[in-house]
Formats: C-alpha cells, sequence, structure tokens
C-alpha cells in the first residue's frame, strides 16, 4: 500500500485518510465517504456517509433516490477537524458544488483536486489555489495539445452555431454530459434567447440547481415533447445514435466536450460542430495551478497522468503517477 | 501567387462541411482562384498527394523523423510530441495543435509543392529531416497540420480525388465524367485540373505505370440471381489470389495491387518472365501461387505476402504466376470504354504471341448448366464464379453490375479492425481480441468481436502494429486506426443493437489476413443489410 503522505494514503479502493476514517471518492460503497462532486465516476451508490458540498449531497440524493445514508454537508472554506489534521473543501470549478479537499496537519499540507477547471462558468465558481505541500491531482487533459480557447469565446461559439442551425431550419443537438455541461449549456443559450430541452437525466437535476441559485427557466424536459422548430435539445453523447437524436430529420450536431478538440470526434459522434466546451482544466490551467499551489511533489491521476507527471518532472516540480488508476472514457469530459 | 495557407484552410473547411456537394463547392471555389501556374500542384495538394500517380515519387519520410523534426520545431520533447499523437488519433492534427496559429511566412503554393518534390529527392533521413524542420518554420498551425498529412498519406476530410475531379468539373464548367477519365488516362490532376481551365481535356492521352482503379464485382447468393441475363455473360473462375494490373512497355514491367500500391518486387518472376518479351499493354488479372497445373490455395501464397523481396528459395517453393483475364490498354490506347468482347479479344490476341497465362472463358446456356460450372469450380480449388457482361464497360474504380461474383453460399465478409484488447489464458497479454467493423460511407461500423484464429505469430506481429497505431485507451481496451482488414465468416447474422451497425454475427471466426485488400475495399453496411434480407427470406 502505497502511502502518499500521513494525510491521504491510497490503498487499492481510493484514496482515504486516516484522520477522518474516510475514503475519498472511493469506487465501491464504503463506510464514510468524502465526495468531491457528484459525478457517477466519483460518487457511487451505497455508502453510510457522505461528506460533502450541500450542493453535491443534494444532487448525490437524487442520483441514487433510494439511498438511505447520512449526509454531512461542508460549506466551502468550513473547516472539520480530527485530532490534529483540519479538512477544508475548497471550490473546484468543475460542476455545481464540485470540491478540492485540502488536507492540514502538523508540519504538513495536502490538496486533492478531484476534477477541477480554473476558468468561471454559469453554475460554478472558479477554483482557488491554496498553498499545499503535496498537490494531488487530476490530469485528464495533461498534454500541451489541450489548449481551450477562453470561456467567453466558446460561449460565443455555441451560441452562434445554434443560432445558425435553427436559422436555417435545424434543430441544434448539443450532445453534452448530462450533470454540469448540459445545464451550463442551457445557461448559455438562455441568455441568447434560445429555449431548450432536456434530456430527463439532466433535466432532473434543474430543482437543484435552482435551489443553489441557478433557474433555468427557459428549459423543459424532453417528456413534454420533442423540440419545437427554435428549440435546441441537450442530451448526453451516449445518445448521439439513439433513436431519440436519429428521428430528428434536419439537426445539427454540436459535441460540447474537450475531446471536441480531437476532429475523430466528429466521426464518433457523427457531430457537424466540435467546441472544445470543457469542465477540465485545458494543459496550461494544469500547469497554472501547480504554479499557484507551489507544492514541493506533485502526484498525477486520471488521463494523461504519466505524460503530465514526466513533463513536470523535466521542469523542476518532482511529480509522479498515483498507479493502477483508469484512465476515463471520453464521454465524461 | 497564392500562399500555402489558403489550400489548408481549404482542405479545414471541407473537414467541417457537411455533405459532398458542400466539400466539392468548396474545393471548387479554391480551384477557380489560383493562379494558371499554381492549378496543378494545387489540384495535387487538394487531393492529399503532392505528386501525380504517373511520377511514382514518394517522399518516404519515417515516423520517428516526423517527430524529431516536430520536437525541435515545437520545444517538446519527442515523448510528448507522440503522446500528443496518440491522444489526438492524427500526427498532423496533433503537431498543428502544438503550434501558434500565426507564424507563417507565407510560403506560397509552388514553394510547398517544391518542399515535397526536394523531400523525395533526398536520401538519408537526416536530410530529410533538415528540410522538414525548416519548412515546419515557416509554417504555421494550419500549415502544419496540413502539410503533415500530406506527408503521412492521408488528409481524412471526407474528400478523395474523385472529389476533386468534381470540384475541378464544377469550377471550369467541364463535363465530370471527362474530368475522371483524364485523370485516369494521365495519372495526374494536376494535369487534368490545368486541361479542364483550358478546355483541353480531350487532348490528354492514356499513359502507362500509374496506378488504375479495379473494377469489382457485386455478389449474388445463386445461379437464379442472374437467370435472365445467362446468354449475355461470360463465366469465368473467380481465382482466389490477389487481384493486380500489369503494365508492360517492353523491358518495363509494373504490378499494382488492389490497394494502388506497386507489388513488382514482391513477384520476382512474374516480372522476370514478362520483361523483354514485346508489346506495349495494361493486363487485369490475378496473382496467384501456382500448383502442378493450376491455382494452389490462397494459404500458399499467404506465405508470399508482406515480403518487400522474398529469397530465392521461398520463390522456389511457391511460385507464382499471373492469370490474366481483361485488357485495358494496348500500344497506349486505352479499351476502357471498349465492351468486354471486344477486350478480351484483344487480350487473347496479346496472349497468344506473349506465352501469357489466360483464363479460360465458359458459357452457361442455363441455371443448371451455372450451377455446374460453380462446382468445377469449386472441384478446381477455385472460389467460384465471376460472370461478366460482353457488352459492359471496364469502369475503373467501381463496382457495377457489369461483373457479379459468385462465392461460397453464404460468403465471408472482409472487415476492419477498429478496436483491441487482450486476450486471456494462453493469450493473456496478447492483443488477441478483435473488434472489427463494415464501412458505411466513409466510416466504419462495428459489427463484431472475435477472438483471434489466427496463428501466435501472425497476433505478435499484428499486435506491435496495433500498439503503433492505437488512438486512445480505455482501460484494456485500445481504439486503433482502420487499417487492418481481416476475412471472417460467421454462422448466421442477427439484428442487434449491441454494436453501431445494428447487426451482430453469430459466432464469427477470422478466416484470414487480407492484406491485399484496403479498408476502403470492406463490405459495406448496405452488403450486410442485402444479406440480412435474402438469409431471412430463405
Amino acid at each position: 500500500m502505497a502511502s502518499l503522505s500521513s494525510l491521504l494514503e491510497s490503498p487499492s479502493e481510493g484514496l482515504y485518510s486516516p484522520a477522518f476514517e474516510a475514503y475519498v471518492d472511493p469506487s465501491t460503497p464504503v463506510a464514510r465517504a468524502i465526495l468531491t462532486h457528484a459525478h457517477a465516476d466519483h460518487a457511487v451508490a451505497g455508502h453510510g456517509e457522505v461528506w460533502a458540498t450541500p450542493e453535491t449531497a443534494a444532487i448525490y440524493r437524487r442520483r441514487h433516490p433510494g439511498w438511505a445514508g447520512a449526509c454531512e454537508t461542508i460549506a466551502y472554506g468550513e473547516p472539520r477537524e480530527r485530532g490534529r489534521t483540519v479538512l477544508r473543501l475548497v471550490p473546484a470549478g468543475h460542476v455545481l458544488g464540485s470540491a478540492q479537499v485540502l488536507l492540514t496537519g502538523p508540519g504538513e499540507s495536502l490538496l486533492y483536486t478531484g476534477d477541477f477547471k480554473r476558468s468561471a462558468g454559469r453554475t460554478t465558481v472558479p477554483a482557488q489555489a491554496p498553498h499545499a505541500d503535496t498537490l494531488v491531482m487530476e490530469t485528464t487533459f495533461g498534454l500541451p495539445v489541450f489548449r481551450f480557447p477562453p470561456r467567453d469565446e466558446l460561449e460565443a461559439r455555441i451560441r452562434e452555431a445554434c443560432r445558425d442551425a435553427i436559422a436555417s431550419g435545424e434543430t441544434p443537438v448539443l450532445l453534452a454530459y448530462s450533470f454540469g455541461k448540459a445545464q451550463e449549456a442551457a445557461a448559455v443559450l438562455a441568455d441568447a434567447g434560445v429555449p431548450t430541452v432536456l434530456h430527463g437525466a439532466a433535466w432532473k437535476l434543474l430543482p437543484d440547481f435552482a435551489d443553489a441559485g441557478f433557474p433555468l427557466p427557459l428549459s423543459r424536459a424532453y417528456d413534454t415533447g420533442p423540440a419545437a422548430p427554435g428549440e435546441a435539445l441537450i442530451t448526453p453523447p451516449s445518445t448521439a445514435r439513439s433513436p431519440m437524436v436519429r428521428s430528428i430529420r434536419r439537426k445539427r450536431v454540436i459535441y460540447l466536450s474537450g475531446w471536441a478538440i480531437r476532429e475523430a470526434s466528429r466521426i464518433e459522434f457523427d457531430a457537424d460542430v466540435l467546441i472544445p466546451f470543457s469542465d477540465h482544466a485545458d494543459f496550461p490551467g494544469l500547469r497554472q495551478h501547480v504554479a499557484e499551489v507551489a507544492p514541493r511533489r506533485v502526484v498525477t491521476l486520471h488521463g494523461f497522468a504519466s505524460d503530465f507527471a514526466r513533463i513536470l518532472s523535466a521542469k523542476g516540480v518532482p511529480a509522479e503517477t498515483l498507479a493502477g488508476r483508469e484512465e476515463r472514457p471520453p464521454e465524461q469530459a | 501567387m497564392t500562399a500555402y495557407r489558403e489550400l489548408a484552410k481549404a482542405l479545414d473547411e471541407v473537414a467541417a462541411s457537411r455533405g459532398k456537394l458542400a466539400k466539392i463547392e468548396r474545393l471548387a471555389r479554391t480551384l477557380g482562384t489560383v493562379e494558371e501556374v499554381e492549378l496543378p500542384a494545387a489540384a495535387r495538394l487538394l487531393s492529399g498527394s503532392p505528386f501525380a500517380e504517373h511520377e511514382a515519387l514518394v517522399t518516404s519520410v519515417g515516423y520517428a523523423t516526423v517527430l524529431r523534426a516536430a520536437a525541435a520545431v515545437t520545444g517538446w520533447d519527442e515523448d510528448t510530441v507522440g503522446a500528443c499523437a496518440r491522444a489526438i488519433g492524427d500526427l498532423g492534427e496533433a503537431i498543428g495543435l502544438l503550434r501558434s496559429p500565426s507564424g507563417a511566412d507565407g510560403m506560397t503554393i509552388a514553394e510547398a509543392d517544391g518542399f515535397f518534390r526536394d523531400l523525395s529527392g533526398r536520401r538519408k533521413p537526416a536530410e530529410k529531416r533538415a528540410l522538414l524542420e525548416a519548412t515546419l518554420r515557416r509554417c504555421g498551425a494550419l500549415e502544419t497540420k496540413y502539410l503533415l498529412k500530406t506527408l503521412s498519406g492521408g488528409l481524412r476530410i471526407g474528400a478523395d480525388a474523385t472529389t476533386v475531379e468534381e470540384a475541378i468539373a464544377q469550377a471550369f464548367g467541364r463535363d465530370r465524367e471527362a474530368v475522371a477519365r483524364a485523370r485516369r488516362d494521365s495519372g495526374d490532376i494536376g494535369e487534368t485540373a490545368a486541361a479542364a481551365r483550358a478546355d483541353r481535356l480531350g487532348e490528354i492521352r492514356f499513359r502507362l505505370f500509374h496506378p488504375i482503379g479495379f473494377m469489382l464485382a457485386s455478389p449474388i447468393e445463386s445461379a437464379g440471381d442472374v437467370e435472365e441475363e445467362l446468354e449475355g455473360l461470360a463465366v469465368e473462375d473467380k481465382f482466389d489470389g490477389i487481384r493486380a494490373h500489369l503494365h508492360q512497355d517492353g523491358e518495363r514491367v509494373a504490378l499494382f495491387s488492389r490497394t494502388l500500391d506497386e507489388v513488382t518486387a514482391q513477384f520476382p518472376e512474374i516480372a522476370a518472365e514478362r520483361r523483354g518479351a514485346p508489346g506495349t499493354f495494361l493486363l487485369d488479372g490475378e496473382i496467384v501461387a501456382w500448383g502442378e497445373d493450376r491455382p494452389a490455395s490462397f494459404f500458399r501464397l499467404q506465405r508470399r505476402l508482406g515480403r518487400k523481396a522474398p529469397e530465392d528459395s521461398l520463390i522456389a517453393e511457391i511460385p507464382t504466376t499471373f492469370i490474366a483475364y481483361d485488357c485495358l490498354a494496348r500500344d497506349d490506347r486505352p479499351l476502357f470504354e471498349r465492351h468486354w468482347e471486344e477486350r478480351r479479344a484483344h487480350l487473347e490476341d496479346i496472349a497468344g504471341s506473349h506465352g501469357i497465362r489466360l483464363s479460360e472463358v465458359f458459357r452457361a446456356e442455363s441455371s443448371d448448366a451455372l450451377k455446374a460450372l460453380f462446382t468445377d469450380a469449386r472441384a478446381r480449388g477455385n472460389e467460384g464464379l465471376v460472370l461478366k457482361r460482353r457488352d459492359s464497360p471496364y469502369q475503373a474504380g467501381k463496382r457495377g453490375r457489369g461483373w457479379r461474383k459468385w462465392k461460397k453460399a453464404l460468403a465471408t465478409i472482409d472487415v476492419v479492425v477498429t478496436a483491441v484488447e487482450q486476450g486471456h489464458g494462453k493469450r493473456a497479454g496478447m492483443l488477441s481480441d478483435y473488434t472489427f467493423a463494415v464501412r458505411e460511407d466513409d466510416r466504419f461500423v462495428n459489427i463484431g468481436k472475435a477472438y483471434s484464429g489466427l496463428s501466435d505469430e501472425e497476433i505478435r506481429s499484428l499486435g506491435a502494429k496495433f500498439r503503433k497505431t492505437t488512438l486512445a485507451r480505455f482501460g484494456p481496451v485500445r481504439t486503433v486506426e482502420p487499417e487492418v482488414v481481416l476475412e471472417v465468416s460467421f454462422d448466421s447474422l442477427q439484428k442487434s443493437a449491441r454494436h453501431k451497425s445494428g447487426f451482430a454475427l453469430r459466432f464469427p471466426r477470422i478466416v484470414r489476413l487480407r492484406p491485399d485488400k484496403a479498408p476502403a475495399d470492406v463490405t459495406t453496411l448496405q452488403e450486410i443489410r442485402d444479406l440480412y434480407a435474402r438469409l431471412s427470406t430463405l
């Protein structure tokens, strides 16, 4: 069992805080889980007790309706102490409620980023970068080819693609992951006065977004009828070839993902327009985060972990991968 | 003079535009605006090849050379550039993403053309690298992307030389067929574009020694399918070999495979036998392994494939020969538009005086007679029959109804491998489980997965290739460039939501590798639908 530090260990089940007797984002049900955010690959069902931000806890409950465990909600910045170790949740900017985990012990500190994004979104607080001795970070886009245009330019491209499609009598079909990306896209389009029709998985989370101060009045559920002229459909990438999408005769498929920087995704998702609209940090964002956290060492996981570790090491920042972590398929980026 | 950047921009917009018509229109716009002297190079570069087919030039720049040049230009180490190429799935696209959008110094189309020619003239990798590096330094992101895509031999923008032919026709208001004919005869889309602009397409003369598309046969399932047409059909055995075109002009002999690669050096005994015989012609036929007095099985021929220059001992053990069945040109005169009957007469005339082995032609008066011929052909170890309308022209590069093929009752299908994963048990650690796809227009849709029926040696050598062509990794599964073609047999065909094709094969088995076929040649989804329709009415 490799020990990351005395603050956070890495047994095979996931990351573990001995002080809090809690796993962080474990991939199997455990007695106590600290969840950075409510995406399925970080928040599996069936934990005994969940520690998370109020937003993450609400969405976890929504996505697992039969779950009967206890929730310990922790606001951003609010300290929790166990012995001489202090836990804080820090904004991660990835999706609504997403947090980084900052652990501080005597003479030592560690920041685990979970998934993060440094630029501001419509429904997220930009990631903060408190100093830590050890930085455990995600590296989904840890190669220099992943350089995304500024957020406002990407938002303008989304609005333009949808307006163009509508003007030529086509239904814009936005392929966007159902928690986070879908609501971001709906908020961007609401700005342009474009009403949106949401796939059920995205629609059911809207009350939680409204509770958090992000109402989406121009959105409705797909259950209430397919997209009418002038409306845009927002649906997960996994439905790109579903009967729902196929049945739309005149459409413009717009793929929203960091992976959209690859032209191969045009074929993979039958997409007409590729917009690298991501909820992860791009490569310069990852580098910037390392620079601001100013750690003594970096541990990478997810995506291009070994490449990013090699690049950092070559620049003089000691870095290594956390072995044994699966790479994630592109749908969730 | 026009900047190369304009061509790169056009190619990028073609990639992003939807539908053939939009792509043709975008290409036509550029072809119509470049200057007259630049037009031949522009047309070639837009079609993805810097040289005319008849020039037989290659840039032959290895992956390692590109990687080193790219590392020097981008400032990233080779490991990182290589990882980027795998992550993006395309070397040119990846290195383009590592460059800044600006920074181009306005390299012209003529200079880009000169670069590729200079590159093909340099022999040593170090010299090639120095030239590539110096040229890349002059490029911005877009020029880098398309210069390198051209170098690697695949633009992958959903447009091919045929699309450019149509764009030429549109740009200069010429007949599409006339443009296609001019390109086929000249082996140069650049010369074709210039002739189209000057309204001189009719003056283009046929030229040998450049690859020409093959006419393909549509499958039939039983004798009954052609009952009405029997009278007009010539019947030949379908040989189980490698389809090839043989070009000869006295001393000069060249063989081109269906992938349009020159394979002369792989079959030196065929070239040696022909060389020196008088005559100028282009023949279509089949390379087969030769047994006592008839073709040997494909399995024997397979041992000769993939070797650039076979040893004498292997040639002695497995000699090959060329069986001719069509004549496409004679004495610089193209015969493509002539009927099969007339072409056959030319072929017999040439064969008689040159000692060329010919296919035997049969006639079938009835379905029963055709069935008997099929049985005979199978008894001779051949695959089945090919039926050719006696009044059909040779449609180069097309699958028409002029030619039909009749193979085993439930034919095997050709598929391309799209993903691989490690096997279990005896084959743990080897990439032995293949997911494969059929073709639908210019994309591939998965239809099944099989545990390799290939030998361990074949699996290992394919494994090395798959590691190099990996596009992305998802845990144990690697998606790979669709390049490796397999022949697959199966027990039945079912509708299924499991694969993108909407079909699944029951008990698929890999019969053999088909290095002689290109991914574009694999079975199409339409053929699968047709097969399904036929099977479900049996």
